[in-house]
């Protein structure tokens, strides 16, 4: 493995054929590098393709043409170097915790005594002591997805996907979430994409906000945030905050309209 | 609270000892309605009997060996065929599952046939393979596979994609997604297949009985509705009874403790 863990997307194109019907186009020519350590948002209107550019990124698909690379690497399979954070939380709802954090060390083949180890490390980092032992039935959405977070860190991973992490959350428990993953992003300096509904929560996290158009899925805009870090929640009262989510909610407000015209059809 | 709400919380929990409680309810429930009945309703003692009755014949039945001989000949026969009947049912669903075209070439067919009543096909089975063991292996073997097939499919299939998105993302191996995702997730099902099939089976090893064999708790309560002894042959339906209850019982405790996070 490279010690560099830029982010590599080139001129990455996907078109889903599908039988009987025409293909749709959900990406096209997307062309991104995330720096080492860097920390991207992508936000876009619904039907903009963000997720399976994550998708594509974390190797669950491949692109229809196109590569992905981490350093210096080209990949095109799932690996150890990426791990996303799914937006249902995707526990296995018969491990309990310390077992759920440890799976991907598990699947790669780490001995029991070893993983378990690792994974009170991250259930710390998350704040979930003492509750190694419970089910994932039988925690709160919020602690789900801590556990879901701490999971995906466990395997050490240089880029970490995050696909939507707080969407299914309350508004209150997804900002405490939110401070909390920049906290722990603030210790563990990985390379993060993060795809996102909420540009507040885009803005609040981010480097560099990545917009989408939709149908098919282009980068219409990158946004810089120079917001000083550390950040906290009070930022989010901040006039260049304000002014920031409001540039780039006028680059999409567009699009969500229309996406909501057509469901109305 | 008072004394009845406390009771009432109690008799609604999942615990082991509420359930021994409930089952013993309904028991008592059944026995005072079936003695009030002949008591009052039904005097002919050819049509029923009270449940006084049906413990003597019981007692009866295990002081001269009976019980022993037709309980022997119907637990050895679905001893031998029960887990034959799930372990082809599951290793059928396992395959079903693994091969999509397979499932879609077998699928309606499998479909009619746990449909049909296999039962009706007991005076062929008894035709092909004459009075004994071996119809009645058969016969349960048939009835029994169906629910187990269908139900390890139908789990092995309805696995949260979102679960194996998760595992394939830790580069999880075809066997490994297997054995860590897919079927610990279709158990369950699985298990209350299990006991769908057990069910059946009691019912198919009964009606073998009837037709053909020498021994056995279906045999017996074809001789006693025969000789008119009433309560003779309740006795029997209330040992099947048990059989039947004891193995959902223990089924449904394996469904919990394999799923609890479906409890809530």
């Amino acid at each position: 493995m490279t010690d560099d863990a830029t982010l590599h997307i080139r001129g990455v194109n996907k078109t889903f054929l599908r039988t009987g019907k025409p293909s749709v186009e959900a990406l096209r020519d997307i062309d991104l590098t995330v720096k080492d350590g860097e920390f991207v948002a992508i936000v876009g209107a619904s039907g903009s393709g963000k997720s399976t550019l994550l998708r594509i990124i974390d190797g669950l698909m491949p692109a229809s043409s196109g590569t992905i690379a981490v350093g210096s690497r080209a990949v095109s399979r799932p690996g150890p170097d990426r791990a996303m954070v799914f937006q249902n939380d995707s526990l296995l709802p018969w491990k309990t915790v310390i077992e759920n954090v440890g799976y991907g060390l598990a699947i790669g083949g780490m001995a029991r005594a070893e993983r378990e180890a690792i994974a009170r490390r991250f259930i710390e980092l998350a704040g979930l002591r003492g509750f190694e032992h419970h089910y994932p039935h039988q925690l709160s959405g919020g602690m789900r997805q801590r556990v879901n977070v701490a999971r995906a860190l466990a395997v050490d991973p240089r880029i970490l996907l995050l696909d939507e992490p707080f969407a299914a959350l309350d508004a209150q428990t997804r900002e405490i979430m939110q401070a909390e993953l920049l906290s722990i992003w603030g210790r563990q300096k990985k390379t993060v994409v993060l795809i996102t509904h909420q540009i507040d929560e885009a803005v609040f996290l981010s480097d560099r906000v990545v917009v989408f158009s939709a149908r098919p899925g282009q980068i219409r805009a990158e946004i810089p945030i120079d917001l000083p870090r550390p950040r906290d929640l009070e930022v989010k009262r901040s006039l260049a905050f304000v002014q920031l989510v409001d540039e780039i909610w006028k680059l999409i407000e567009h699009e969500v309209r229309l996406g909501m015209s057509l469901a109305v059809d | 609270m008072t004394f009845w709400q406390k009771t009432y919380a109690f008799l609604e929990r999942e615990t082991r000892s509420a359930t021994l409680v409930r089952v013993l309810l309904s028991i008592a429930f059944v026995l005072i309605v079936w003695e009030l009945l002949t008591a009052t309703l039904v005097t002919n003692r050819l049509l029923l009997v009270p449940p006084q009755e049906v413990f003597e014949a019981l007692m009866r039945e295990v002081r001269s060996g009976a019980v022993w001989t037709n309980g022997l000949a119907t637990c050895l026969a679905v001893g031998a065929s029960f887990p034959v009947a799930v372990l082809v049912g599951i290793a059928g669903g396992l395959l079903l599952s693994s091969s999509r075209l397979m499932s879609l070439t077998a699928g309606p067919m499998l479909t009619a046939l746990y449909s049909v009543p296999i039962v009706a096909l007991a005076p062929l089975v008894i035709a092909w393979l004459g009075l004994g063991f071996a119809s009645k292996f058969v016969l349960v073997v048939l009835i029994a596979v169906f629910p187990v097939l269908v139900t390890t499919e139908t789990g092995l299939r309805s696995t949260d994609r979102g679960l194996i998105d998760a595992a394939r993302s830790f580069n999880a191996s075809k066997w490994q997604i297997f054995t860590t995702v897919t079927l610990p997730y279709a158990l369950p099902f699985i298990v209350s297949g299990i006991r769908v099939a057990w069910a059946r089976a009691l019912v198919g090893i009964v009606v073998a009985e009837f037709f053909g064999s020498f021994a056995g708790f279906g045999f017996a309560i074809l001789a006693a509705g025969q000789t008119f002894d009433t309560a003779t042959l309740l006795a029997y339906v209330m040992l099947l009874g048990a059989m039947g209850l004891i193995g959902s019982l223990v089924f449904e405790a394996i469904e919990r403790r394999l799923a609890p996070w479906r409890q809530e």
